[in-house]
């Protein structure tokens, strides 16, 4: 009897403690629901960068830089041009009414950023330590190597790095671009002009024997002018990591810009038709030797999206 | 009415006196006196309907009480005067503030939003409230109506320990299925202990002998564990996810002892702590209800052929041959002319950002089973440019 009463008021006391515990996580429950987030979100970190509220998104790209940039009849075309409008719709700017693309050099990629005269620059920016120090990076969105092309005359001719040193061979080159870098790192002689462009029209007019730059660049020349010349596949040790210059003192807007490059990354990933790809198929795809993939970004943070909830598989 | 002749070719009643025959159909009162005074002036020949049996209640002389069924019928009768009341008075109310308190664009609204859309818009986001209020009053109310049947014979039932007992149990088991379909995955455990509160149901009602019933008991357990344990993973790996953690783990825990009685001395304060509790939470968790939007958000491009164009952020209230009209989220209503009007995209609230970056098996943990099941049938969110951009 008595071990009867002990048990029964042992049992409504846990019943008490279980009622009581309940009640106390039901309004916990109910003040978290009300509570903001605390999560960063997209919102938020539109709020915070330097575009919002700006009523046109400037994006600085090449203009003569076949399947990359390239300005045709008053309309831009190339890979660059294509991510740069993925990215600009992601942010909120649709449409070439909010969309407005700034021609930049490649000397001049810097100075714009740091200007403000541009909000983004796509235009085959290599991501190097140097230029961390300068402005920021959101990705990579390409990564190619270095390459060198050569009119077909010379194919024969020039084949390794160490023909390149020939000083009977003139080797055109960008200024500002991370191949000048590197050609100068393997002793080769570079003559320096503005854009590949200018070296590619130089070797036309018989004033220079070989360009070297990315691979991607090189082979948007080698599109508009297959027959004159070819690439030769050389070993320099480097990749170049393409990415998407942003202004140093907006952090934000990287994150922003890193975190739609990421998403199309997961599309592509997971087998949908991605942003990238569709760029990719429309421009480079057709005219590289090998088959490139989206490379996964770095440094991407973890935002909140409206479309979070969506189911993944 | 039991009084109320039935129509027949005999000559018009005269108008009856409304004292005392009126009140033969309350119970309490003298019944056949007050028939016999009216029948002295009946017509003759108009037959007069009369009870089968006098109403005969036992009461003391001198107090009108109601008695049980009559009790009954009032309590259905402000039941569904309440669940007709309640919506209406709200939607309404919604209107005013979804107009900005403005009298005029409260009547352009009035005179645009159906009640149909209305009250439907209105329980599409109360469903949630509803059922939460529901849920805590019947399981409030059975746990303290098991515990008051241990005190002495005579004492006053709390007022959520009667409730319960008049609600039949359809009732309290459709609330908690609407709970289930409408509250966020997260807060669902909470119902487990609820649901055992409501239909007091003790762990030995699953088996009678101990070993089978604690056999089952690991095996529900255990399929819970499986459920929830990708969950609970993610959420430690996020770290300051403890109430997530505790939220998921303790009600099916508590669950095992919530059902019994309570000691008697925690009755009387339980009952009217939890009587202030449950109508602050109404209250505090209407207010969001109240301003939730009633129209969808839009973001209309509206420019002239060629021209510029210009982006309005709003709930669109109409449309008509000349113009669209617009209640614009930062106020104000603007009328579009139609022909100026380039394109149009919906856009989700900030509201809707998710508060946590945890899923059950794929479903987000503050979407709703609801939404969970929507969302597979409409797999792909495009979010549109045009509502990234400020209001």
């Amino acid at each position: 009897m008595n071990a009867g009463s002990s048990q029964s008021r042992l049992r409504s006391i846990a019943t008490t403690v279980a009622v009581a515990l309940t009640l106390t996580l039901a309004a916990a429950a109910g003040c978290d629901s009300r509570q903001e987030p605390d999560l960063p979100s997209v919102q938020e970190k539109l709020r915070e960068s330097h575009i919002y509220g700006q009523s046109k998104l400037r994006i600085g790209v090449a203009t003569n830089e076949p399947l990359m940039g390239e300005l045709r009849n008053g309309q831009h075309y190339g890979f660059d041009v294509e991510i740069g409008r993925y990215v600009a719709a992601s942010l909120g700017y649709e449409g070439d009414q909010r969309l407005e693309f700034v021609s930049v050099s490649t000397e001049d990629r810097i100075p714009a950023l740091q200007g403000g005269t541009v909000d983004l620059v796509v235009s085959s920016f290599s991501i190097t330590e140097d230029r961390k120090k300068l402005v920021s990076f959101a990705g990579p969105y390409l990564v190619t190597t270095q390459e060198v092309m050569v009119p077909t005359r010379l194919k024969d001719k020039i084949r390794t790095i160490e023909d390149l040193r020939d000083p009977i061979y003139k080797v055109c080159t960008s200024g500002g671009s991370t191949t000048e870098a590197e050609l100068e790192k393997h002793q080769v002689r570079t003559f320096v002009v503005k854009d590949v462009g200018d070296c590619v029209d130089g070797i036309r007019e018989g004033r220079y024997d070989a360009v070297s730059s990315d691979e991607a660049i090189l082979a948007g020349f080698l599109a508009s002018f297959p027959k004159e010349f070819e690439l030769v596949d050389m070993p320099f040790g480097t990749s170049e990591l393409l990415g998407i210059g942003v202004p140093i003192g907006d952090p934000a807007l990287r994150d922003l810009v890193a975190f739609f490059l990421q998403k199309s990354y997961e599309q592509g990933r997971d087998g949908q038709a991605s942003p990238w790809q569709t760029a990719y198929n429309r421009t480079l795809g057709p005219w590289l030797r090998a088959e490139k993939r989206q490379p996964q970004p770095l440094d991407v943070p973890k935002l909140v999206d409206f479309d979070d909830k969506a189911p993944r598989r | 009415m039991s009084t109320t002749p039935t129509a027949t070719d005999g000559p018009v009643p005269p108008p009856r006196a409304s004292v005392p025959g009126d009140t033969a159909a309350t119970p309490g009162v003298d019944v056949p006196t007050a028939v016999d005074a009216d029948s002295a002036r009946w017509p003759a020949g108009v037959p007069v309907a009369e009870p089968a049996e006098p109403v005969v209640a036992a009461v003391e002389p001198g107090r009108v009480r109601w008695d049980p069924a009559e009790r009954r019928a009032r309590a259905s009768q402000s039941f569904w005067t309440a669940v007709v009341g309640v919506p209406a008075i709200f939607s309404v109310l919604r209107l005013g503030v979804e107009a900005g308190g403005e009298l005029q664009t409260t009547l352009l609204l009035v005179a645009n939003v159906g009640p149909v859309n209305l009250l439907a818009g209105f329980l599409t986001t109360a469903a949630r409230l509803l059922s939460t209020g529901l849920v805590a009053v019947f399981a409030l109310g059975a746990v303290l109506a098991v515990s008051v049947d241990r005190l002495p014979p005579g004492t006053r039932r709390p007022l959520f320990a009667r409730w319960a007992d008049l609600t039949p149990a359809w009732v309290v088991l459709a609330s908690f299925l609407l709970a289930l379909l409408t509250w966020p995955l997260l807060y669902l455990p909470l119902l487990l202990p609820a649901i055992v509160a409501a239909f007091q149901l003790r762990p030995g009602r699953l088996h009678e002998r101990v070993a089978p019933r604690l056999l089952l008991i690991v095996a529900l357990l255990a399929a819970y564990g499986w459920l929830v344990l990708p969950t609970l993973r993610d959420a430690v790996e996020q770290g300051g996810e403890r109430l997530v953690l505790a939220l998921i783990v303790v009600p099916p825990v508590l669950a095992l002892f919530i059902a019994g009685p309570l000691p008697g001395m925690v009755i009387r304060p339980l009952a009217s702590v939890t009587e202030v509790a449950v109508l602050a939470m109404l209250v505090w968790a209407a207010l969001p209800v109240i301003s939730t939007p009633v129209l969808p958000l839009t973001v209309t491009t509206v420019g002239a052929e060629n021209g510029p164009t210009e982006d309005v952020r709003g709930h669109v209230v109409t449309t008509d041959d000349v113009n669209m009209v617009i209640l614009q989220e930062r106020g104000g209503v603007r009328y579009v002319p139609v022909d100026q009007v380039r394109a149009q995209v919906l856009c989700p609230s900030e509201e809707e950002l998710p508060r946590h970056r945890l899923r059950i098996h794929d479903f987000h943990v503050e979407d709703s089973l609801l939404e969970g099941m929507g969302r597979r049938v409409r797999p792909v969110h495009r979010i549109d440019a045009a509502c990234r951009a400020p209001g």
